[in-house]
């Protein structure tokens, strides 16, 4: 496309430094991400990074870390301005974190978590799988470990005592992949992750099986803590994320997430995981 | 082996050389064999050494902390990156060996022992390619920061190169097999050119028959090679017994004309001289048939010539038709033997030597036939000795009662085996003729003896014939 050389399209050309110049000189935004989440898809973070900056009219710095407990330190000691957590480490610090949004998944801000096993394994429930190898995610993860934890105490066993041994992979994709390769018989994860991978990569979910799906529990949120939750950063975070459903960029980035958008959620959300924490005991 | 010895040269020179060349072949093919087994292995330890010094530096502080998951996660992503799917399975296990992860976690669980997968392991520099077993199983430490953390099992998929040893086995056998066969056709065909001389020589000696024939001019070898000097030695063998044998047959008819000429002289002598006498006597009966005392004397006179001739003719009979067996050896006998060989000496341009001192018959006794045969033999073969303008000589003389006959040449000393007929008693050699032999069973008969001596390049064969009186005498 050419534009002649004219005094409208100089003025134009102007006009849109002054609106650019200003997003270099916000401060940065600090958003910590784990791929406990989603699995480390460059492509759909960096999607999501920039529909976030476009909307922000500010830079984005992404700080992955491999672990909820690693991400949440950053939150508090104050490296990150915010972070998409999972709602089980958001109630444990819930004195010094505030929700920002919550995102919304087939029409509401709540997921499941999934008992898999493999395709061939004829197991039908979490009592069947005793003296297995058990697959989580992250010992801070609600739907990667606090679901099926507690179901364990529920009935009245311990996670160390019922699996002959229990893996950590830091992932909800990969503990899809230990199940589906046989390195685990067994493994606790986001339902919304499972659903997600069963579109992405069929091939994979299909070698898993669920066998239980847990109550509808409080999606994982965005988090600031709740003492720079009035600050611009924060405020131009949450407004950037609600807003993501409007611009293309930002459908975009929800569409690759298999998410519908985020919303303002409130504590209540999370009940259920403070009933399960609370059956879990300290 | 009788059989093979039995087969004819030019079959078993040609399977000589195969044979000996499927050996060489069989021992190059093992050579190249063992390279390629060697390089294999050089192949297949340096390939397993990368695999496991890649996995330690992935791998050490993993499996230091026992991490099952990131372990699996490298074993997975190794595997899955490696090219050819040279490794099978990878099992990493900690120091205990109990199993931290394997590329295929349904048949290695984690927990179980590793021992159970590494029954048949060997370290890194014993991993050799052998026939048998499609995969080799190694056995590794795993060293992390200066000690052992863990243990690294690997499954190494070789079939493919036990398939190019096979390969090249197959190859190496159909290569030898065919280049073996089409060296043995030609060398069948070249030792076959080379040994049609030979060949033709025996059929020449052995099939034609009657006596030998030479061997054409267009079937002998080009050059000076052995094989076309014997071609022609076998020719000159087979022109000179020719030679021999038509100057045998010379001397059977000069022999004859020899003996017609004797009997003529005979007749001139003894009937033509008395005949005119006889005449005579009949011209005097004619012309006085009416003197009865003259016819009676010419009838007398007519009458003894006709005895005296009827005497003569009963004389030539006798000299004749009589056993000549028993004549006595005369100086005549040595003319005779003179003009017989003659011809021969003229034929070959020789130098004839001849000294005859020949005491009277009844002083030596000896019989014409058996002495007369010996020395023409002996002359005759010296002759051939001697070759073309050569000197061959006769000197007979009597010494201490012996009859000492002593023929020359110039010739080549005579051979070994010539020796060994000619001198000893022992069972006559292959080849040759026996005319040597004969000579010698003649001379002993007559209690003689024969001595050879070379001086000077004559060769000088010395017939001792003692005297048959003395000897008769002796055995009276």
């Amino acid at each position: 496309m050419t534009h002649p050389m004219t005094r409208r399209f100089l003025i134009g050309a102007g006009t849109a430094a002054l609106i650019a110049r200003p997003a270099r000189a916000q401060p940065v935004l600090r958003l910590g991400l784990t791929p406990v989440f989603l699995d480390n898809d460059a492509v759909v973070i960096e999607g999501l990074r920039r529909a976030l900056a476009s909307g922000m009219n500010r830079e984005i710095e992404l700080f992955q870390r491999r672990t909820y407990q690693e991400v949440t330190g950053l939150l508090l000691d104050r490296t990150i301005d915010a972070a998409w957590l999972c709602g089980y480490p958001y109630l444990q610090h819930a004195d010094a974190l505030e929700l920002v949004a919550v995102p919304a998944w087939r029409g509401g801000p709540r997921y499941q978590s999934y008992l898999i096993v493999g395709a061939d394994d004829p197991a039908t429930g979490l009592s069947e799988l005793r003296g297995g190898l058990h697959a989580f995610s992250d010992p801070d993860s609600n739907s990667g470990y606090l679901v099926t934890a507690t179901d364990l105490r529920r009935l009245g066993d311990r996670v160390e005592t019922f699996f002959s041994r229990s893996v950590f992979t830091f992932g909800h994709r990969n503990v899809v992949r230990a199940v589906a390769d046989g390195l685990v018989r067994s493994g606790s994860v986001d339902g919304y992750v499972w659903e997600a991978l069963a579109v992405i990569e069929p091939a994979l979910t299909e070698r898993t099986r669920v066998v239980a799906r847990s109550e509808w529990l409080g999606f994982p949120p965005v988090c600031a803590r709740r003492d720079n939750l009035a600050s611009e950063p924060v405020r131009a975070l949450q407004d950037a994320l609600l807003g993501l459903v409007e611009r293309a960029d930002g459908r975009q980035a929800l569409a690759a997430l298999h998410l519908d958008g985020f919303q303002r959620a409130t504590d209540d959300l999370y009940d259920g995981i403070a009933d399960r924490m609370r059956d879990l005991g300290p | 082996m009788k059989q093979l010895a039995s087969l004819p040269m030019s079959i078993k020179l040609p399977l000589l050389a195969a044979a000996m060349m499927i050996l060489a072949g069989t021992l190059a093919s093992q050579v190249v064999l063992r390279s390629l087994a060697r390089v294999q292995d050089a192949r297949i330890q340096e390939l397993a050494q990368m695999h496991v010094e890649g996995l330690t530096v992935a791998l050490g502080s993993h499996v230091l902390r026992k991490d099952v998951r990131e372990v699996y996660d490298t074993l997975d992503r190794a595997s899955k990156g490696a090219e050819g799917r040279r490794m099978i399975l990878t099992a990493v296990a900690d120091e205990r060996g109990r199993v931290l992860a394997a590329t295929d976690p349904r048949r290695v669980p984690i927990d179980s022992d590793i021992a159970d997968l590494v029954r048949n392991a060997v370290a890194l520099d014993h991993l050799s390619i052998d026939d048998t077993a499609p995969v080799l199983n190694l056995l590794a430490p795993l060293v992390y920061q200066g000690r052992m953390v863990g243990q690294i099992a690997t499954e190494l998929d070789v079939s493919d190169l036990q398939a190019e040893r096979r390969q090249a086995l197959v190859f190496l056998i159909l290569g030898n097999a065919l280049i073996v066969s089409l060296l043995t056709l030609a060398g069948f065909v070249v030792l076959r050119r080379m040994l049609r001389p030979v060949t033709t020589l025996a059929y020449q000696m052995t099939e034609t028959p009657g006596e030998p024939h030479p061997i054409p001019v267009s079937q002998i070898p080009r050059g000076d090679g052995e094989t076309a000097r014997l071609a022609r030695t076998y020719n000159a063998m087979v022109a000179a017994v020719a030679a021999k044998a038509e100057t045998e047959r010379r001397l059977a008819e000069r022999e004859r004309f020899v003996a017609l000429g004797r009997l003529s002289s005979s007749l001139a002598h003894e009937i033509n001289n008395p005949l005119g006498g006889l005449l005579n006597a009949t011209d005097t009966i004619r012309n006085y048939p009416d003197r009865p005392e003259v016819v009676r004397k010419a009838a007398d006179l007519l009458d003894r010539g006709l005895r005296h001739l009827r005497d003569v003719t009963r004389a030539t009979l006798d000299q004749n038709r009589l056993n000549r067996q028993d004549l006595p050896l005369t100086r005549e006998d040595f003319e005779d033997l003179k003009l017989l060989i003659q011809p021969e000496v003229s034929r070959m341009g020789l130098t004839l030597d001849w000294s005859v001192d020949m005491p009277a018959p009844t002083a030596h006794g000896l019989c014409a036939v058996p002495v007369r045969q010996i020395v023409l033999n002996l002359l005759l073969n010296a002759c051939t000795a001697a070759g073309t303008a050569g000197r061959v000589g006769l000197a007979v003389l009597p010494v201490d009662r012996e009859l000492v006959l002593q023929i020359t040449n110039t010739g080549p000393e005579l051979s070994q085996a010539a020796r060994e007929r000619l001198l000893a008693d022992g069972p006559v050699p292959q080849g040759g003729g026996v005319g040597l032999r004969l000579l010698r069973d003649l001379t002993r008969q007559l209690n003689g003896r024969i001595d050879l001596a070379r001086v000077e390049g004559v060769t000088c064969i010395t017939v001792a014939l003692p005297f048959a009186t003395e000897a008769g005498d002796a055995a009276e």
